[in-house]
């Protein structure tokens, strides 16, 4: 939740502000190398309105993490640099900031695969979540994520790398959640988990945006689900954003039930009759 | 039986000091990941600014306590800011390989700084010797023995209760998220070396005050490695245990086999016990689960 920081309406007074929407988190123009010769994104731009849920959808090795790691400031960690355009936080450029920075600004992201800190119990995960809160505040959020989420209070002593998928992935939101964010970008939150439990996932993120008016950043391959719940939705490929819009109008793209739903006017489509669409349609290459 | 209290009590005393250094190399190895060879090095330096500082300010032993923690931690963060630091990020292989160099440099800084005898470190206590039901222990030994317990027990508080221990293991398990979650892994470090350095110091100064100084010193650095992998190199408590058990196992291999084998059974020791536990005694298992 925004307390203190400066709300969209002092974003609007700047003169760099963007006019048409109240928006949390843009990248601009942005184009990211890894190594200094890869070209992981290509001259993306990507507006994230504030309070809603916005879908990154896109296949493997399209850049949609590369995106995140840009926004969180680990980049660096992969010999990747932000080459050109900028990445805005509440109208501010924040590229340049440093990623203890940038969460004390409100952004965190659940990385991909949870990565929950395996050794350590679970309060003493939630408890580095709330690392850079003072105590206090800290036992606060803490009681909140339990209300969220149940099942880690029972189990809130236990050590976090023999709990199931579904439970570390809590845990990894929760943990998440500790920071006290305003915008909370996921990567990937129903990698290798049952479609039960990606349900009770995607329910929960439901209500950080409906209850608790968070703004979600959604990175999925799981484009049917993701579409589901978000407000508006990019699709990348190979770097490049190739369609955006809200999810109702790309549900309804053929294109979009083609490649990414798995639907066809036509019927099942053999993967042969995939890969020759996909030669026509330039945009996909 | 009087001479095997005597046997075990002089191997608890030098194994105090092997503790001591091990829980150095497990501190940096715990939350940088990293085997630091230089660690032996860190150890005889910190123990000839305590001798220099007895024989140049004063000879008193909270001086000379006070001045040798405080050079334990410049030490300790100038190494890591200036060696380690642009390392970052590095295969953990260059990382290490960049310690040993730091350990030749640190070894004849010894010659330049200071000389080549041996000396004796005197803050006017320490070698007195205390009767402990007929046995003959100087005080420095029980002060050591004592000094590693309660370290020990301040250690284990601070890695369970404290935030910033919490974040030393957090750092460690996965440098990456912890920097997600707004944990700045530069100030994890730094503290890691600080802290390293000023617990194997202690150990060092305790050498000193009981054995000598010499610029060979840093062969402890060799001698408590063994009681780090025994104990578990990711094991700071583990690896205390450890030296206390090198340092038992070495003593009585040399009384009663033969003083050629005091060298190798700490070495023989630990190549059985890692066919067995190959994590350690107190070493973590990895976790496996995707």
């Amino acid at each position: 939740m925004p307390t203190t920081l400066p709300t969209s309406t002092h974003a609007a007074a700047t003169p760099q502000a963007v006019p048409e929407r109240d928006c949390l988190l843009e990248f601009r123009n942005i184009r990211i190398l890894y190594d200094n010769a890869i070209e992981a994104i290509r001259d993306v731009s990507i507006a994230v309105p504030d309070g809603g849920i916005v879908a990154l959808l896109g296949s493997n090795g399209a850049g949609k993490s590369t995106l995140l790691k840009a926004m969180s400031g680990i980049l660096y960690t992969e010999e990747g640099v932000i080459e050109n355009g900028s990445v805005r936080f509440r109208g501010e450029d924040v590229h340049h900031l440093g990623p203890d920075e940038l969460v004390r600004r409100g952004i965190v992201q659940v990385p991909e695969g949870r990565r929950v800190f395996a050794a350590l119990t679970i309060d003493e995960n939630l408890q580095m979540g709330g690392y850079t809160r003072t105590n206090a505040e800290a036992r606060e959020r803490r009681d909140r994520v339990f209300a969220l989420f149940p099942r880690l209070h029972e189990r809130r002593d236990q050590i976090a790398g023999y709990m199931s998928g579904g439970e570390q992935q809590m845990l990894a939101i929760g943990r998440a959640l500790m920071t006290d964010p305003a915008l909370l970008a996921l990567d990937e939150p129903s990698l290798g988990l049952a479609p039960l439990i990606i349900d009770r996932i995607y329910e929960v993120i439901v209500r950080l945006r409906d209850e608790l008016k968070m703004t979600v950043l959604l990175v999925e391959q799981n484009a049917q689900r993701a579409l589901d719940i978000a407000d508006y939705g990019y699709i990348l490929e190979t770097g490049r954003v190739v369609l955006d819009g809200p999810s109702k109008k790309l549900v309804a793209n053929e294109d979009v039930q083609e490649f990414y739903l798995g639907i066809s006017a036509s019927g099942r489509k053999s993967l042969r009759d995939v890969k020759h669409y996909k030669r026509r349609k330039r945009w996909l290459s | 039986m009087q001479y095997l209290l005597q046997l075990l009590i002089s191997g608890l005393a030098i194994g105090a000091i092997y503790g001591l250094i091990a829980m150095g190399f497990a501190v940096i190895y715990k939350s940088t990941g990293l085997v630091n060879f230089a660690q032996g090095e860190m150890t005889m330096i910190t123990a000839y600014v305590a001798w220099t500082i007895s024989t140049t300010v004063s000879g008193n032993v909270f001086v000379v306590a006070i001045g040798a923690i405080l050079a334990a931690v410049v030490l300790g963060l100038v190494i890591e800011r200036v060696v380690m630091r642009p390392m970052l990020g590095e295969p953990v292989f260059a990382t290490v390989m960049v310690t040993i160099g730091l350990a030749v440099i640190l070894r004849s800084a010894i010659n330049f700084i200071w000389d080549a005898y041996p000396h004796g470190l005197d803050v006017g206590m320490g070698r007195g010797i205390a009767h402990l039901g007929g046995i003959g222990v100087r005080t420095g030994q029980i002060a050591v023995i004592v000094t590693l317990l309660l370290l020990l027990a301040a250690i284990w508080a601070f890695f369970r209760y404290s935030k910033i221990g919490v974040a030393m293991r957090a750092v460690a398990a996965d440098d990456r998220t912890a920097l997600l979650m707004g944990i700045s892994a530069k100030k994890v470090h730094a503290l890691a070396w600080a802290a390293s350095s000023v617990i194997s110091g202690i150990g060092g100064v305790f050498f000193a005050l009981s054995y000598d100084l010499s610029p060979a010193m840093f062969q402890l650095g060799l001698k408590a490695f063994p009681a780090t992998i025994l104990g578990g190199l990711d094991a700071v408590l583990g690896s205390g245990l450890g030296g206390l058990l090198i340092g038992i196992t070495e003593n009585l291999a040399g009384g009663y086999i033969g003083s050629g084998t005091k060298e190798v059974a700490g070495f023989a020791m630990i190549i059985v016990v890692l066919m067995v536990r190959p994590f350690g005694i107190f070493g973590e298992r990895d976790i496996e689960r995707v």
